[in-house]
């Protein structure tokens, strides 16, 4: 039976012309379109693969799924300025073993010698950061974790405590040893190369909205700094700006630009005046029955006006219970800020919004986790405001059943360098780090691929930052060469592979 | 069985790939009836072979290059083969040369690049060879790359049937002509003109970006002449505000971004870079050629080498700089000359020859190599010589020397040096070579200072020092006489009481005394001040001596012919910069000299003094060595002296204007068509190539080819006149033609897109006609053009037109990004979102608020009391047209329902004589009624508030955002 007919072919028969997605998209709810009908099976997870003409001829999405998808929203969270994989998700004993040695003294010299040194390597200013040679020992211990007992380093004790839902992949690289690797861990291209579209503009690109009130594409935290990439990371660059990240403000007096009236402006003034918007609009619509993008506009202050509340409701936990307070670390100054953004998030895809990205750690430059020096002093604070939170947000999503179809994406730019920077830090390090990734179908306590002995060089099961952004299309059902859109040829590293062997 | 072994071998010989997908009957058998075949086996050529050919093989063996003479898009050719015999035999997959490629059987593998075929892939090959390689017998190849309409160079067509002059009537618009034979041609029938004021407003926006006032409006409704939308065409592209609206549609194209980087660094394109916005604005108001545009933009510093004017316009090539590396400049420059000027993606041809037109890699690098010597600088302008505050930012040839290698594979870690790349076009693009000519630059363009901007500010801050001096001299010398009056005033009159016998009253005390002591030795301290400023206005005056003397001389050697009397004027800058050398060491020495006594003065008490004291004769000797040399040096009649400025190379390559020159040809194919569509598209909402800066072979073919190749001969005849071109299509009836009209349904069902311009497109307006619209019509909106870019953080506040205010990334106007402006990186086509931020920008922003009290409050004034004739003025003013009845008693009813303003609803029949006509002057809804109108002629605050909700709403109506 073509049940995927109904609605592709029949009620629904998209006249996508001169008309962009995003006019489509407001137009939903206008009437029971095939869209909506679409948007509100894949709601509810019954959603088949879509493989209509228009979808194979590169045309514009239809907002569904090209396959049947494990996830429905995703939460991205990235640590700015490169999180030490050494000292957090790839314990490295020979560190401290040979600390003080030179990688050429220590048996462990051939790393020096791999193709993946030049090969891989493109610098944004050439010698900024050379291998740093003196081994520098581990400054944190680990200990085995969950039933599975993955070993995770002391400094994230919370997020440990939930490694049995966690796919940890400790064997990505990048190419860029520089803080454009940030840009480049979102678009999947070197910085110097340009900006291309994010992770995230691709998924609200590729699929329709779960929600009537909200952003599909919601940016929580301080974005990365304009040295690294910028509004770039969350942008959407020639997908348009429709499918670029709202971001949002922890904030529920001031949420996004123009979010509310000007203070002397009433709210009932506000609604009678929307209302005389929509009664104007409402009389051109029937002047001008064809307009689609007239139709849109009316959408588009009825969606800005739920808006107005929606969006200020979801980020005021005010009401939350103290239990929830305090398991985000809310209750306390170090956790508070990024307990609410991962609160924030959780209640965002409740809500339906597609991709939610938190930054952590930007500063207005390379980014707090960028641990030249003090790496000890600064990783110890850092892991502090993040790890509870990170891990609340974890099992929040579980107790409610939401981790189920909810992806979590942990993720750095890169890691550090095995040997020490001055003192007591270290260098960017691209050649080989960690990320993880939890729900959706993902396989819990898993570890996939490794390191040399040394955390150098991913030495199995190597994936490139493509592989992540494949698996997160994957998980929510999207094919990404199905995305490729006419004149904009994507080059074969753009699309990555699923990484399949953490996936269900 | 042998036959069966050897097929084994066969098997472990093309690897592991094949061991999926292939059916095992293909292997097993070589015969050419092999029994019944598999259901599976049935492979469709024109559905599973040839696209995969396509996507993998066609790029190298196909039309553009044939390597090994093979060709493999089509099944003929691939039967055919190459140099290496035929690619195929059919039914024999494993003796197959295609099969043995792709599986590398031979020790090679194809393609060369990429992923290696999928072994279903392979499979599917090698049961349609096994099936006899089927194909059908009509195969279309692709297309001859010289034979793509856009490599060949535009003619004029002729104009279709009933198009030319016939007596009685004007000509026929030729782009009528050409729509209509299409519309014709596929049984479209075309909608009526749109309304007066739904035109009106249309050409308005179009041409200036700004929508006409009530009174324009008026006017022209009155108009009845034939001729009164020509007229009104013609005033508005002499309108200077056109300038200014299509300069931003063109730094769009041009990829305009400000400078920005990382703090106050500069990473990426350059300060002032204004300069060259502005001259954007300039010469399309001026309508200058677009031939001569590209010219200067791409090599005003070798066209005009000297005229600042012109080398702004460069700020196109400046815009690319990038700090951290020069490939990136260079790609960014490359791609964007590629798509902006020539619609052609050489930047596909970086790491591999172009998939799909006839650009090798070669060719990107040979591009490249135009631009290989250019280097960007700031030059003085303004009047200021710190070039951080102002300047022009232009481009030059630095590098005349440099080679240009191919990257292999793009990479810039791997030039390969044993070839050096001079500078060419493909010749799909310039079929003849293009002469290369070096222009020998006059001194004033490689040597700045000599440029009137650069060394008369020079003198002009070194006159401003001495003159700053011989204040400070003056002012000391009055003070010094006016201290010396009065101390002769307290000496005399000390000495007069010292002379009295008996007491006075007031006779001096010590502390007189004491303080004519202080007095005299404050005059001693100015005095020795004094003697100082005199030493330095000393040094002033010599300096302006020697800097005067220098320029002359510079100007005199460097200046094309050098002067007559060169030696004169070298000896003479000479000689004043050493007379300026012996004023600056006479003042150090003065200095030192007085250091060295003041310490001396003082009783050597201990060690530090000591030390200080040494330090000071030591400083003084060394002093008095110098003045020594300064003096004996004068001395010397040499001429060498100190040039004012830095220099540069004295010569240009001549590669960009060899460049610019060539695509601003008239045998160019592409420059023209590719402007010609980026008008059209600002004009009708779509482009005739829909592919704007792709007219290559994988771009889409014009819906009009006629009418793209007319409109391009035409504008190169009117030496590349843009305003000529503006003017053809908004007096084309295609362009006047209705929005929206009675459904037509066949229209529809043929063409639903409205491809063939049956009617016209609604549009949105862009984000800069949002804002600068909102301001104008309030009556807020600064008129006053150009200058330097605006902090993109005061756009809510201030109110100049959009283009000016800042625009870099990250630096961009919030209000303006929400409605799709360009980003810094590309815009060639704008995106028409409708997103709620939109809607949240324009229901929520200060801005929007407070253009709508200003502008109900302008209505107001001529409205009075009368409700209706506000609204009446409100949508006229707004929306440009009237209200209809249904919208007038909407408006009413919220008026009086909200906020208690009851309607003036002074006699209907005289309300809006002067009105767009129609609705307004039927009768008032009940919900009006004449009674509480007693005092209204000065609306109430209520009213007031209520009325400048109206506006505000207007500024949300769809209506207003949409160019119907």
């Amino acid at each position: 039976m073509k049940s995927n007919s109904t609605f592709s072919h029949g009620a629904f028969h998209p006249r996508c012309t001169g008309v962009s997605r995003r006019t489509f998209l407001a137009d939903v709810g206008m009437g029971f379109t095939g869209l909506a009908l679409g948007a509100m099976l894949s709601r509810d997870g019954v959603v088949r693969a879509d493989t209509t003409q228009a979808a194979q001829a590169g045309q514009l999405p239809t907002g569904l799924p090209h396959f049947a998808p494990k996830a429905k929203n995703v939460i991205w969270l990235f640590m700015v300025g490169g999180t030490s994989h050494v000292e957090s998700f790839d314990p490295k004993p020979a560190l401290s073993q040979y600390a003080g040695k030179t990688i050429a003294e220590s048996p462990y010299r051939d790393v020096l010698e791999s193709p993946f040194l030049k090969k891989n390597l493109r610098e944004f200013v050439a010698g900024n950061h050379k291998v740093q040679p003196t081994i520098f020992p581990m400054q944190v211990g680990y200990r085995p974790r969950g039933q599975c007992g993955i070993e995770i380093s002391d400094w994230w004790p919370h997020v440990g405590g939930m490694v049995d839902d966690i796919a940890v992949v400790r064997s990505m690289w990048t190419t860029d040893n520089d803080h454009g690797a940030q840009l480049q861990f979102h678009t999947g291209r070197h910085a110097l190369e340009g900006q291309f579209p994010t992770i995230g503009s691709w998924i609200h690109y590729g699929l329709g909205s779960l929600n009537d009130d909200l952003p599909q594409f919601v940016v929580l935290g301080t974005p990365i700094a304009d040295c690294c990439g910028g509004a770039g990371a969350h942008g959407s660059n020639y997908l348009g700006p429709e499918h670029q990240g709202v971001q949002l403000a922890v904030d529920p007096k001031n949420p996004l630009p123009y979010a509310l009236p000007p203070r002397d402006v009433s709210w009932d003034e506000a609604r009678d005046k929307l209302a005389l918007v929509n009664q104007l609009n409402g009389l051109a619509a029937i002047e001008y029955p064809d307009d689609a993008a007239l139709r849109a506009r009316i959408k588009s202050y009825e969606l800005a006006f739920r808006m107005q509340t929606a969006v200020p409701e979801v980020l005021n936990f005010g009401d939350k219970t103290a239990s929830t307070q305090s398991l985000y670390g809310l209750d306390r100054d170090v956790t508070r800020p990024f307990g609410q953004q991962c609160l924030a998030a959780r209640r965002l895809v409740e809500r339906g919004v597609r991709f939610v990205q938190l930054f952590h750690g930007s500063n207005g430059g390379a980014g707090a986790w960028d641990a030249h020096g003090g790496l000890k002093a600064g990783h110890t604070a850092l892991c502090e405001q993040v790890d509870r939170p990170i891990a609340a947000l974890l099992s929040d999503l579980k107790r409610r059943g939401m981790l189920d179809e909810t992806l979590v994406v942990w993720g750095s730019e890169f890691g550090r360098t095995p040997g020490a920077q001055g003192a007591d830090g270290r260098d960017h390090h691209p050649y080989g780090f960690s990320i993880w990734l939890a729900g959706a179908g993902i396989r819990g306590g898993v570890v996939h691929g490794a390191t040399d002995e040394l955390g150098f060089h991913a030495a199995e099961n190597r994936h490139y930052v493509t592989d992540l952004h494949a698996t997160v299309l994957d998980r929510l059902g999207l094919d990404p060469r199905q995305l490729e859109v006419p004149g904009r040829k994507r080059l074969e590293v753009d699309f990555g592979r699923p990484i399949r062997e953490v996936t269900s | 069985m042998p036959s069966v072994s050897r097929s084994a071998n066969r098997f472990a010989l093309f690897g592991p790939l094949l061991v999926v997908g292939w059916t095992a009957a293909a292997l097993a058998d070589e015969a050419p009836t092999a029994g019944p075949a598999a259901p599976t086996a049935a492979v469709d050529y024109a559905t599973e072979i040839k696209p995969l050919l396509a996507a993998r093989c066609v790029a190298c063996h196909g039309p553009l290059r044939q390597q090994q003479g093979l060709r493999l898009d089509s099944a003929a050719a691939i039967r055919r083969g190459g140099e290496s015999g035929p690619a195929i035999e059919p039914h024999k997959p494993r003796e197959s040369l295609l099969i043995r490629a792709v599986t590398g059987a031979d020790g090679w593998r194809m393609p060369p690049e990429g992923e290696p075929l999928s072994a279903d892939e392979i499979s599917r090959l090698a049961r349609w060879i096994d099936a006899g390689a089927p194909a059908p017998h009509e195969e279309s190849t692709a297309t001859d790359p010289s034979q793509h309409w856009a490599f060949r160079p535009p003619v004029r067509p002729d104009l279709s049937e009933g198009s030319t002059t016939s007596p009685g009537r004007s000509a026929v618009n030729p782009i009528d002509a050409f729509v209509d034979a299409t519309l014709r041609q596929q049984g479209l029938e075309p909608y009526p003109p749109a309304s007066r004021e739904r035109l009106l407003r249309r050409v308005y926006l179009d041409l200036i970006g700004l929508p006409p006032t009530r009174d324009e409006l008026l006017a022209f409704l009155a108009d009845e002449s034939p001729d009164a939308y020509e007229q009104v065409v013609d005033r508005l592209l002499a309108d200077p505000r056109h300038g200014e609206r299509w300069a931003r549609h063109f730094m769009d194209i041009w990829r305009y971004s400000d400078w920005y980087g990382y703090g106050a660094e500069l990473r990426n394109s350059q300060p002032h870079l204004w300069r060259w916005r502005d001259w954007i604005v300039e010469s399309l108001n001026a309508d200058r050629g677009y031939d001569r545009m590209l010219i200067e933009m791409l090599a005003g510093d070798e066209v005009a080498p000297t005229d600042l004017n012109v080398v702004r316009a460069t700020g196109y090539l400046a815009r690319n700089w990038y700090k951290f590396n020069r490939n990136t400049w260079l790609q960014d420059t490359i791609e964007h000359t590629g798509k902006a000027f020539l619609g052609l993606t050489f930047n596909c041809a970086r790491c591999h020859d172009h998939k799909y037109d006839p650009i090798s890699q070669e060719n990107y690098y040979q591009l490249r190599a135009y631009f290989e010597p250019h280097e960007v600088r700031v030059d003085v302008a303004g009047g200021q010589l710190d070039t951080k505050v102002d300047g022009v930012a232009r481009v030059y040839d630095a590098y005349a020397d440099r080679p240009t290698h191919v990257f292999a594979r793009g990479d810039e870690k791997e030039p390969d040096n044993s070839r050096v790349l001079a500078p060419a076009l493909p010749s799909v693009v310039a079929p003849e070579s293009i002469a290369i000519t070096a222009v020998p630059l006059p001194g004033a363009a490689w040597y700045p200072a000599l440029a009137s901007a650069h060394g008369g500010a020079l003198l002009v801050k070194a006159q401003t020092e001495r003159d700053a001096v011989a204040t400070q001299l003056q002012q000391r010398r009055a003070e010094l006489a006016r201290l010396q009056i009065e101390i002769e005033q307290q000496a005399a009159r000390l000495e007069l009481l010292d002379e009295l016998t008996e007491p006075a009253l007031d006779s001096p005390t010590e502390l007189d005394r004491l303080r004519l002591k202080n007095a005299r030795s404050l005059v001693t301290a100015v005095q020795a001040a004094l003697e100082v400023d005199e030493k330095q206005l000393a040094v002033a005056d010599a300096n302006l001596v020697s800097l005067t003397a220098r320029l002359a001389a510079d100007q005199g050697r460097y200046l094309d012919p050098p002067a007559a009397n060169i030696e004169d004027l070298m000896r003479g800058a000479a000689n004043a910069e050493r007379a300026h050398a012996v004023a600056a060491a006479e003042l150090q020495r003065h200095i030192a000299q007085r250091e060295h006594d003041r310490l001396a003065a003082k009783p050597l008490a201990d060690e530090a003094t000591k030390k200080s004291l040494a330090e000071a004769a030591a400083k003084l000797a060394d002093a008095d060595k110098a003045l020594e040399a300064a003096r004996a040096a004068l001395a010397s009649t040499g001429v060498n002296y100190s040039s004012v400025g830095s220099t540069y190379p004295r010569e240009s390559t001549g590669r960009r204007l060899a460049l610019a020159r060539w695509i601003a040809d008239r045998r160019n194919p592409l420059t023209a068509r590719v402007l010609v569509n980026h008008v059209w598209l600002r004009h009708f909402g779509r482009p005739l190539v829909s592919t704007v800066f792709d007219f290559g072979m994988n771009g889409k073919p014009p819906t009009h080819p006629e009418l793209l190749d007319w409109l391009a001969v035409e504008l190169m005849e009117q030496g590349w006149s843009i305003k000529s071109l503006h003017r053809m299509i908004v007096l084309s009836v295609a362009y006047r033609r209705d929005s929206a009209a009675d459904s037509l349904a066949s229209n529809l069902q043929i063409d639903p897109d409205n491809r063939y311009l049956w009617r016209a497109n609604t549009r949105r307006m862009e984000a800069e006609v949002v804002r600068d619209s909102l301001l104008y019509l309030a009556g807020s909106l600064e008129l006053n053009a150009g200058g330097p870019e605006i902090d993109q953080k005061t756009a809510d506040t201030t109110s100049r037109r959009s283009l000016y205010y800042r625009h870099a990334n990250e630096k961009r106007v919030t209000f303006l990004e929400l409605f799709d402006q360009a980003g810094v990186g590309e815009g060639y086509q704008r995106t028409e979102s409708v997103v709620p931020q939109q809607a949240l920008a324009l229901l929520n922003s200060e801005f929007a608020h407070r253009e709508a009290r200003l502008l109900a409050d302008r209505l107001g004034a001529v409205a009075a009391a009368d409700q209706r004739r506000f609204i009446g003025l409100a949508f006229e003013t707004v929306l440009g047209r009237a209200a209809t009845d249904a919208e007038l008693a909407t408006c009413l009813e919220f008026l009086t329902r909200h906020f208690g303003a009851r309607s003036q609803d002074v006699a209907a029949a005289e309300s809006e004589s002067d009105g767009v006509g129609g609705a307004s002057a039927v009768a008032a809804p009940q919900t009006a009624t004449p009674e509480n109108s007693a005092g209204a002629n000065s609306p109430s605050p209520d009213v007031a508030r209520a009325r400048a909700s109206l506006v505000h709403a207007l500024f949300n109506h769809n209506d207003f955002l949409a160019i119907r």
